[in-house]
């Protein structure tokens, strides 16, 4: 079982990776590129699940290899679940990573990490609320004071067993942009083997976002 | 069937190109904006703040407009300026087109027999008493463009969010409400984004009432003429109560045939922009495009049809056997009985048909309806009440077959809305008579 660990710099996401594996890690690069690959195992209720932690992203363009790193795990490793983490205290630009990996399509759980510092600072945040809105399930969690590791693994398991399925988040991009995300849409259905590869939406959105790294890969010869 | 990838590439230039010469700006900046918006629509929702903030502008300006208080009288403002803009811009080059059309009757009329009654009663008047309404028509759709594209309709949805939640409907379903304006068809397709099969019923049935650019032309007429001193305010009344029928059957619906909770969804509100004039005249251009082919070929068709019908006798006998069910309503003359019959095929129609009947060489035709139906202001009120409501035009009615995937829906709207006209136009003569004597 694989879980991916993604999250912005400065969130708290080495800590949680540290909370999870305890001292079982391993440290490696990324095929091809200088950039460190952290992995880990964590024991839990007698499973025994693979952590793999992505590079620090703000988001999941193609400009820069911690971002399409992070991208291509996702998408080509289908990991069993995928953790977000998230800092409470600066939920706004936090949550674009949030909503573009959910437009993905892939299994996430939030760990919405730093609650004691966004308290501090008199946010109060509805989290069932933001748990209905997204669709996905929002685990509360002081990282630094390893409170929260358990309610996170009790929804990660629940995403990995099937339990619960995270829909695909449609987000809306208004009349026309959707007019023409329709229409791409419905082409890239028509070409078989793309859609089961990548989710046609998705792709239709990150060839309107002109995402060159996409580009090469409908070029690339079928089933390369 | 197969795509070949490249042609998937080569599709996405062109939707690129197009974007970019409507929005101005890079498709990427326009995707992440209106993910922005999304985040800060969701934002707004879940986290409270405390007061002392830096505030961006956007979020100044936000305090203001989807203020709890302030949000819904400003959105009715907004609403009665935007017609108020409509009225008042377009009645000069109206009477400009009408007197233009005028003398081309009179020339016509001028050649005698039934070629001359042709061109001049069924062509001139029938069509060209539709062509007159192109100002305030095109107006519209450029209101409609220029409060979209700065971001202020996002905000209305989001200011109407929690009103339709009380009616158990959400904020997605105002924004199919809000296009209704400018087209049925287009409006019942919008519904597509809702997810719950219960929610986007409920939105289709509902939208018919929301009066559509086609019916203008009625509300200018008859307000131009029964009600000069407060036309703009009559007209954005019509708006109103079509509006406001459409949220009381909304949850009436809810609360009897189509059951059920409505859903949550995140209301996005994205960045306010500085609308292009590309932009809003592209968008311009797309809608009242449709109206003007209409008019070219399918209204002309029926108004072809309409006088050869009058010409050859026999639309009086037809008027005179429907008309009698719209005495209570206080316009039971044929000539109103068939204009709002052949109104089912398309809106324009009414007006069009009035044209083909009355055809006054001058082109008062509100005068003409006033002398020869001997309508009263109330009479005039509740036909165009009547008309805000009664059946959607067959096209609105085929959308509603096709999006439903039943004949069941399309069946009952026709049914239901026409039974709310005839008990509300009823009421507002019937009830009005007793106040003015």
């Amino acid at each position: 079982m694989v879980v991916a660990l993604a999250g912005n710099p400065n969130s708290g996401k080495t800590t949680v990776f540290n909370n999870l594996t305890g001292a079982r890690q391993h440290v490696g690069n990324w095929p091809g590129v200088t950039v460190e690959k952290k992995e880990g195992i964590c024991r839990w209720k007698g499973r025994s699940i693979r952590i793999v932690d992505l590079p620090g992203v703000y988001s999941l363009t193609a400009y820069s290899p911690d971002e399409v790193i992070a991208r291509n795990f996702i998408v080509e490793e289908k990991p069993d679940a995928v953790v977000d983490v998230v800092d409470a205290s600066n939920l706004e630009r936090n949550l674009y990573l949030v909503v573009q990996l959910l437009e993905m399509g892939a299994p996430l759980v939030v760990a919405l990490n730093m609650m004691d510092e966004a308290d501090s600072r008199g946010y109060r945040i509805d989290v069932e609320r933001l748990s209905q809105l997204i669709r996905a399930p929002v685990v509360p969690m002081e990282a630094n004071r390893n409170r929260g590791t358990q309610e996170l693994l009790d929804e990660i398991a629940k995403v990995t067993d099937k339990e619960i399925r995270i829909p695909e988040l449609i987000v809306n991009y208004g009349r026309e942009v959707e007019e023409e995300i329709t229409k791409l849409e419905s082409r890239i259905s028509s070409a078989g083997d793309l859609a089961k590869r990548y989710p046609p939406r998705w792709l239709a959105v990150k060839l309107l976002e002109k995402d060159q790294q996409i580009v090469e890969v409908l070029k690339a010869v079928e089933g390369g | 069937m197969k795509v070949d990838r490249e042609e998937i590439i080569t599709a996405s230039y062109r939707s690129l190109a197009h974007l970019e010469s409507i929005f101005a700006d890079e498709s990427e900046t326009v995707i992440a904006d209106a993910r922005y918006g999304f985040i800060a629509g969701l934002v707004k929702d879940v986290v409270k703040k405390p007061p002392i903030e830096r505030l961006t502008l956007s979020d100044q300006i936000d305090m203001l407009i989807i203020n709890r208080w302030f949000g819904f009288p400003l959105l009715l403002a907004m609403m009665y300026l935007m017609f108020q803009f409509v009225f008042r811009l377009s009645a000069p080059l109206m009477s400009w087109i009408d007197l233009g059309f005028g003398s081309l009757a009179v020339v016509a009329s001028g050649i005698g027999g039934w070629e001359g009654s042709l061109l001049a009663e069924g062509v001139i008047g029938g069509v060209g008493s539709v062509l007159m309404f192109v100002p305030p028509i095109f107006l519209l759709f450029i209101a409609i463009s220029v409060l979209e594209d700065c971001g202020y309709m996002a905000r209305a949805a989001f200011v109407m969010d929690k009103v339709m939640h009380r009616v158990g409907l959400h904020g997605r379903s105002f924004i199919p409400m809000v296009l209704g304006f400018g087209c049925n068809v287009p409006a019942v397709m919008a519904a597509r984004t809702i997810e719950n099969s219960k929610d986007r019923i409920t939105t289709i049935l509902i939208n018919p009432f929301m009066s559509c650019g086609a019916r203008l032309p009625i509300y200018v007429l008859l307000a131009g003429y029964f009600f000069a001193d407060h036309a703009g305010l009559v007209v954005f009344s019509m708006y109103a109560v079509g509006a406001a029928v459409a949220i009381l059957m909304a949850f009436g619906l809810r609360k009897t045939l189509l059951r059920g909770i409505s859903s949550h969804f995140v209301m996005e509100l994205p960045p306010y922009r500085l609308p292009t004039l590309r932009g809003v005249l592209t968008h311009m251009w797309e809608r009242g495009r449709l109206f003007l082919k209409k008019a070219g070929t399918f209204i002309f068709g029926v108004v072809v049809l309409i006088w050869l019908l009058n010409y050859s006798g026999a639309l009086e006998p037809i008027g005179k056997a429907i008309a009698p069910i719209f005495i209570p309503c206080g316009f039971g003359q044929w000539q109103a009985a068939v204009s709002l019959l052949f109104g089912f095929l398309a809106k324009e129609v009414v007006v069009g048909t009035m044209g083909t009947l009355f055809a006054a060489g001058e082109g008062v035709l509100g005068q003409a309806i006033a002398t020869q139906l001997g309508w009263s202001p109330l009479a005039a009120l509740a036909f165009m009440v009547f008309c805000v409501l009664y059946v959607p035009c067959v096209a609105t009615v085929a959308t509603i077959r096709s999006e439903t995937n039943s004949w069941k829906w399309p069946l009952f709207t026709i049914f239901y809305t026409t039974a709310t006209a005839w008990v509300a136009a009823t009421l507002i003569f019937q009830v009005g008579g007793l106040f003015l004597g």
